[in-house]
Order: C-alpha cells, then sequence, then structure tokens
C-alpha cells in the first residue's frame, strides 16, 4: 500500500493539480507539497491520492517502467 | 547511479561473499519487484532475500478489523476503507461475518476507496450521514490521512485509524537477538516521508549495513551491493540509493501534518503482539473526528489476544521473516488468493500473495 506513482503535473490550483500519466487524468492533493513550488509541468510521486515529493523526469520514467513490468506479473 | 541492472549483478558476483548472507527488506512493493523482476535467482546462491514487516494490511489487529465489521453493521453509517482491507479475514465461527466483504453482501453500506479524497468527498456529499473511515497503513499512508485531517473535513467523517510505523517493528526484530537477517534493505517511500534518518539505528545501535532502495531492479540491485559491499569491507553505514526522490529529512511538511494529527503509542500487530512506539493514534484536538469515540462501545477488549491468525496460518512468521510464505503449512493447499485463510494471501502488499502472483507454486518445508 505504500506504492506510489508518478504524475505530471497539469494544472495547480492551490492544494490542488490536476495530474496525468499515461493518458489517465487525477486530481492530486498537494497540502503535503507546500515547501515545495510546483509547476506545469513538474513530476510528481502520488501515493493514495496525495502528492509526497516532487521527482526529476528520469526517475518518473524508470519508475513507470518497472509499473508495467509488475502490473504484468500481478495480473497472472 | 546509472550502472544498469546486470552491471550491478556483475558487481555482486565479484564480491568475496560469506558462506550465507540474509537481507531483509520490509516493504511489499520491494517485494513485489525483486518477485517479479526475479532478482532472487539471479542472484549468487549465498544470498537470500527475505520479505519482513512489509505489509500493514496484515499487520492490522484482528480486533480493528472486528470493530470496523461491527460498526459498519451495527450503525447506519457509511464505511470507507482502502480496497484491499474487504477480504482481511478475522477470527469467527464459520457462519459468522468474517470480512468487510461479507459483511457488505449482509446489506452494510461498505465502499473501497483509493484515496483519503474520495472519503472526504463521500462525507461532503452525505451530509446527514456518518462517515466512517477505517484508515490502516504504514508511514507513507498515514501522512495523507494525517493531511486530510489537518486540511479539514466534515463533522460528519470519522476516522478509524489503525496506523502503523515500520521501524518499530525493525528494531523490535533486532533487539530480540535472533534478528534472522544480517543487512537490511530500508523501504523506499517510507523514507521519502520520513527522511532515510529513521534507519540510522540498524547502523549505529546494531552495526548491521543498510541501504534505502527504490522500487526498479537497478535501484534494489544497487542497494544490495552496497549492504554486501559493507557487510564483507566491514565499514557498515546507511546509504541512500533512491536519492532522486528520498531527501534528507524526508518530506518536512508531511511529517508536521503526522505530528498534528496522531500521536504515537505502543500497538498490538497482529499476530505478533503489541510493539512499542509503533502506531499512530488521533490526537485529541481530532477527538471529533474519531471514530473511537464516536462509536466506543465496539472496541472488544477480549479480542485482543496475541497470535490471533486464523487456525492454521504462519503469517505472523512470514511476517517476521521467520520463514518464506512457501514454508507456511497451507501455502497453495488451503490457502490461495482466491480462497485466502490469512492476511498475507490477501493482500497485494502481502509476501504470500506476491510469491504466489510470482509463480512460486511449490511447498518448501522448513
Ligand atoms: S499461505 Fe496463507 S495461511 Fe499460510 S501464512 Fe500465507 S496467508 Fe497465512
Amino acid at each position: 500500500m505504500c506504492l506510489a506513482i508518478p504524475m505530471k503535473v497539469m494544472e495547480v490550483d492551490g492544494f490542488e493539480a490536476r495530474c496525468e500519466a499515461k493518458g489517465v487524468e487525477r486530481q492530486v492533493n498537494l497540502f503535503m507539497m507546500q515547501d515545495e513550488t510546483l509547476e506545469t509541468g513538474d513530476f510528481v510521486m502520488v501515493h493514495v491520492g496525495y502528492a509526497i515529493q516532487k521527482v526529476t523526469p528520469q526517475e518518473a520514467q524508470s519508475a513507470w517502467e518497472l509499473f508495467d513490468q509488475v502490473l504484468e506479473a500481478m495480473d497472472r | 547511479m546509472t550502472r544498469t541492472a546486470s552491471e550491478w549483478l556483475d558487481r555482486i558476483r565479484h564480491i568475496d561473499l560469506p558462506e550465507r548472507v540474509k537481507i531483509m527488506n520490509v516493504c511489499g512493493g520491494h517485494e513485489r519487484s525483486i518477485s517479479s523482476a526475479g532478482i532472487r535467482g539471479a542472484l549468487p546462491d549465498q544470498v537470500e532475500l527475505i520479505p519482513g514487516p512489509g505489509c500493514p494490511v496484515c499487520i492490522c489487529p484482528e480486533e480493528d478489523v472486528y470493530e470496523a465489521i461491527h460498526i459498519a453493521l451495527g450503525e447506519d453509517v457509511t464505511l470507507v476503507t482502502f480496497g484491499d482491507m474487504l477480504r482481511v479475514p478475522v477470527n469467527v465461527p464459520r457462519r459468522e461475518i468474517r470480512s468487510l466483504e461479507q459483511a457488505k453482501a449482509a446489506g452494510a453500506d461498505i465502499r473501497p476507496i483509493a484515496s483519503p479524497i474520495e472519503a472526504r468527498a463521500i462525507a461532503l456529499q452525505n451530509p446527514d450521514r456518518d462517515v466512517v473511515f477505517f484508515a490502516a497503513g504504514f508511514e507513507t499512508t498515514m501522512a495523507p490521512v494525517a493531511a486530510m485531517l489537518c486540511e479539514g473535513v466534515p463533522d460528519n467523517l470519522y476516522v478509524l485509524l489503525s496506523g502503523r510505523l515500520t521501524w518499530p517493528a525493525v528494531a523490535m526484530l533486532l533487539e530480540s537477538g535472533d534478528p534472522g537477517f544480517d543487512a537490511l534493505i530500508a523501504p523506499g517511500h517510507v523514507s521519502t516521508v520520513m527522511g532515510p534518518e529513521e534507519w540510522e539505528f540498524v547502523v549505529n545501535d546494531h552495526q548491521l549495513p543498510a541501504a534505502v532502495s527504490g522500487f526498479t531492479s537497478e535501484s534494489l540491485l544497487a542497494g544490495m551491493y552496497s549492504v554486501l559491499r559493507q557487510l564483507t569491507d566491514g565499514t557498515p553505514f546507511l546509504d541512500n540509493c533512491y536519492p532522486d526522490v528520498v531527501r534528507p529529512q524526508g518530506n518536512r511538511n508531511a511529517r508536521k501534518h503526522l505530528d498534528q494529527a496522531f500521536e504515537v503509542y505502543d500497538a498490538t500487530w497482529r499476530g505478533i503482539g503489541i510493539i512499542p512506539g509503533s502506531g499512530y493514534g488521533l490526537r485529541e484536538a481530532f477527538a471529533s473526528n474519531d471514530a473511537r469515540v464516536r462509536y466506543p462501545g465496539y472496541s472488544d477488549e477480549s479480542r485482543k489476544r496475541v497470535g490471533e491468525m486464523p487456525q492454521g496460518c504462519d503469517c505472523a512468521s512470514v511476517v517476521l521473516g521467520k520463514i518464506y510464505p512457501n514454508q507456511c503449512r497451507i501455502y497453495g493447499i488451503a490457502c490461495t488468493p482466491r480462497s485466502p485463510v490469512g492476511p498475507c494471501m490477501v493482500s497485494e502488499e502481502g509476501a504470500c500473495r506476491i510469491w504466489w502472483a510470482s509463480g512460486v507454486r511449490d511447498q518448501d518445508v522448513a
């Protein structure tokens, strides 16, 4: 349950952001990101709908590759 | 840090390893990556990887699940909880309701959610109805629950909290004198929130190698290489092999919310017993949103028996890394993901479920 998924910030509105990952959009809560400045195009790690940390695009990419792998395995 | 998985493996193969080394991980996500990438099979024979206390669903006390079931059945409420909790069985006679899923089938209003945001939204949409949010999880999940409370929740939302801290379970193992592992891979996303420093005690107090890892094969293998080198060099230190995400001090803002909303107390772990300083409870300031204050009649002291696992289930030993999942006597026989006996076969974070999903079918008699 501690799994976090990287998402790209599309639009910030107060403590909320519209984020996107692989074509899926979600509202993400930014209440825990008050020490960071977030802009459109940034990547965040999202856990249960809350951003827990800002990450680099490279990290987001490698995490996504991993999830494809793991999801495939868990479907078996 | 940009080495590939096979480069890390190559480096590991060149270490002059002792006869046997056991590395424990304490994160269901790590175990999932290790299993699905086949890392166990790729490592030298001397290296054993043992999954430890990394599944919050598995260790959520039986009496808390029982409490949630009976609040949902006994009161006119909507109960929301993270999906994995629905199928966790409690220990009751056959004909009684033994999971939230069965309580739902019996008519209780129980809804799986994926985020505290949904809990709040459901409460806002139903202002005349109590909504009980049964929230289990480790630090990573508890931080969003704390943030939700600190940001403000409607009066009709009540949290039934069953949050746990991971490091005290590892500390308990280390203090037992028979920890069963020689090195630790510390959890990546717990450390993202809490900071890697939380794991320094492994090195400072117990002189064991430790590394925080991420979830890719590269990051996990980097962590394994690090702890193996620390071990053979005799110079343990806390390494951070997930530096892009895990920063010093973690996410301070998240920790501030955790501290504002919760206090830490000695808490029960299912099948294990009480671990000092390992549980989150709501602070007095949030008593008006505490399900246990609102519905006090449902916590049943007599259920707090240590070893509360279903009969025949060795989850407690699996969680503590004392045995591998397939060393449970009923792994794959009476217990499969389709008809799980214990919580470790229910949760996607449970070691039994993960091993089954990655194709381990054989029993391994210990
Ligand atoms: S295989 Fe099933 S019964 Fe055995 S420890 Fe795992 S969850 Fe428990």
